[in-house]
């Protein structure tokens, strides 16, 4: 961007001043969520102590008492990990065939997989809960743990592809020259080549994993529930929990923002399905 | 052939969980839209499990059309969709152009900018709605009573305080009535959803050809017309796509609705659904067949978009 010269006083001073002035009112209801969350309940809603007031830990050391937290956060990591996990294990070869073996079908296989994506959820909500139900598994985390795979497979998919596709041909060709088999394929010349891409693959479905918000809340109650449910089940404080509602919720989205900021590039490959590059 | 078979072996496992996850629920919904089903019904109890022998052909699809309610939600699922579709892409556009040059710290700015992108929905919603929107205990309402005191006070200073004493007690707005809790989802989503907008306007300006554009100064052209003949058709195929993507996302939304008013004055289709999905399964199946109409008229336009760029 420096061959634009910049030479008018206005845009030298002002325009950082507007772009800073622009990105900390986004930020400001993040800032001022972790704010609250460092103030007593009382303090939260009390106009005099909006900035200044006396820091305190206790929301945060009250919150398995008050929100029974760790079970909830422990149940948001099982399902994440093992639902990214299986996602990959599933999602890899598939991508890996497609990337280096396409034939004439692959197209049109990849296009029917981001179909699925577009299937409004609450439309299968019914039989969702019916099926889950009648197999036993409501509000087990492998009921969580499969349907988060399937709504990330698809973007999962697409994602390893459009970084499979960029590794050139001639190298797995090589690969084979010297008598490697598909596995020693994978093993010893994709996984290294692609282990970035792979890896913030992983980062982002996590991510989504973490976040999702429609199934982990209606198919579960207790045993499996996430994190997303705790919150939704605290949805009106009526102003006298302010405190500890934010030091809940800011553990909750806390790790998920700081991993964000790693895949911003990620993010705009994984949800363009590579079209804006 | 040994050659085309470990490759299609490696497929199998995702191209078969996809198809299950795809066809088994919908099939089912698409069964149940089609016969009376109804989970709490004392006078017809053979109408509480699923029956091929309760066939209602349309009858579904009849009733939920003739609702109120259906076309309601519908002009709030619109409503509500388009006007983030709107602002965000306002927003992404200025806010990308505008942190698209290089000025101090803007690394820092752009981590700040895309922060609200990765809270979760649930978290978004309980926030907005209580710690912001709150007519009392909210920012707002502490706003609003500051505000009003600073009025007060003004009314008893000499010269300027005629001109104030005219002016009516400020009254806080509350964002989970009837008439507010539209505005209040598209308020909190539009902060989420403007960052990805950004994002992905940020990755496009970046390809800009600059050549063309060091010409067009050269050539004495204004900022604005640069802006205008040249950033905004580059940027004409990622607003399609942002728009694309958000109106899939958005015509599912369901936390932020069930968070700020459960439904009152902002159900939309989803929702709609759920509630009916709590004792109609037959309506709430044929709601959810609409919906899925509705999601394909947009799903369509996205994959082709999507699909011409698939193989290059």
């Amino acid at each position: 961007m420096a061959i634009v010269a910049e030479t008018s006083k206005f845009s030298r001073f002002a325009w950082p001043v507007l772009a800073w002035g622009v990105a900390l009112i986004f930020f400001f209801p993040i800032f001022w969520m972790v704010l609250t969350s460092f103030k007593t309940d009382a303090d939260a809603v009390k106009p005099e102590f909006l900035f200044s007031f006396t820091p305190t830990l206790e929301n945060y050391a009250n919150m398995t008492q008050n929100y029974d937290y760790w079970r909830f956060a422990t149940n948001s990591v099982i399902t994440s990990v093992s639902a990214t996990l299986l996602t990959l294990v599933v999602g890899v070869p598939c991508a890996y065939a497609m990337a280096f073996n396409p034939s004439r079908g692959t197209k049109d296989i990849l296009m029917w997989m981001l179909s699925t994506k577009m299937l409004p959820a609450a439309a299968v909500l019914y039989p969702m809960i019916f099926l889950a139900k009648g197999l036993g598994i409501y509000d087990t985390h492998f009921l969580v743990i499969m349907v988060l795979c399937l709504i990330n497979l698809p973007i999962v998919i697409w994602m390893l592809f459009t970084y499979f596709k960029d590794i050139p041909k001639d190298i797995i060709e090589a690969g084979k020259m010297d008598g490697l088999n598909t596995w020693g394929e994978v093993r010893e010349i994709l996984i290294p080549l692609a282990w970035g891409g792979i890896a913030s693959t992983a980062l982002l479905a996590f991510i989504f994993c973490w976040n999702e918000a429609y199934w982990t809340v209606r198919l579960t109650t207790i045993d499996a529930a996430t994190l997303s449910k705790l919150i939704e089940g605290n949805r009106a404080p009526e102003g006298l929990f302010f405190g500890r509602l934010s030091a809940v919720s800011t553990a909750a989205v806390g790790p998920i923002v700081v991993l964000g900021w790693f895949c911003q590039k990620q993010l705009v490959q994984g949800l363009t399905f590579g079209a804006v590059k | 052939m040994a050659n085309r078979t470990i490759p299609r072996l490696l497929q199998t496992p995702a191209v078969l969980l996809l198809l299950v996850w795809m066809l088994v629920p919908l099939g089912m919904t698409l069964f149940f839209s089609f016969i009376r089903y109804v989970l709490n019904n004392l006078r017809r109890p053979e109408w509480t499990s699923p029956s091929i022998e309760n066939w209602r052909g349309f009858g579904n699809y009849q009733f939920v059309w003739n609702q109120d309610s259906f076309w309601l939600a519908i002009q709030n699922s619109l409503l509500i969709v388009c006007s983030i579709l709107f602002l965000t892409v306002i927003l992404g556009v200025l806010i990308a152009v505008l942190v698209n040059r290089s000025f101090p710290g803007r690394g820092i700015v752009r981590v700040l900018l895309i922060s609200p992108f990765f809270v979760m929905p649930a978290v978004n919603a309980v926030l907005w709605i209580n710690m912001i929107l709150d007519p009392v205990l909210g920012l707002q309402g502490l706003a609003v009573g500051g505000l009003n005191d600073v009025i007060a006070g003004l009314r008893n200073a000499p010269l300027i305080g005629g001109f104030f004493s005219l002016w009516p007690e400020l009254n806080p707005i509350s964002f989970r009535a009837t008439q507010t809790s539209a505005y209040a989802v598209i308020m909190m989503v539009t902060w989420q959803w403007t960052p990805f907008a950004v994002l992905i306007f940020m990755t496009s300006l970046q390809s800009e050809d600059q050549q063309q554009k060091e010409a067009a100064i050269l050539d004495g052209a204004s900022r604005w017309s640069q802006f205008r003949f040249l950033t905004l058709p580059h940027l004409g195929r990622p607003i399609a796509i942002v728009v694309m993507i958000q109106a899939i996302f958005h015509l599912s939304l369901y936390a932020e609705i069930e968070i700020v008013s459960r439904g009152n004055g902002n159900k939309n289709l989803p929702y709609l659904i759920g509630e009916l999905a709590n004792n109609n399964i037959g309506a709430a199946s044929a709601t959810g067949i609409f919906a899925v109409i509705l999601a394909n008229i947009v799903a369509i336009f996205l994959l082709r978009m999507v699909g011409k760029t698939l193989m290059e």
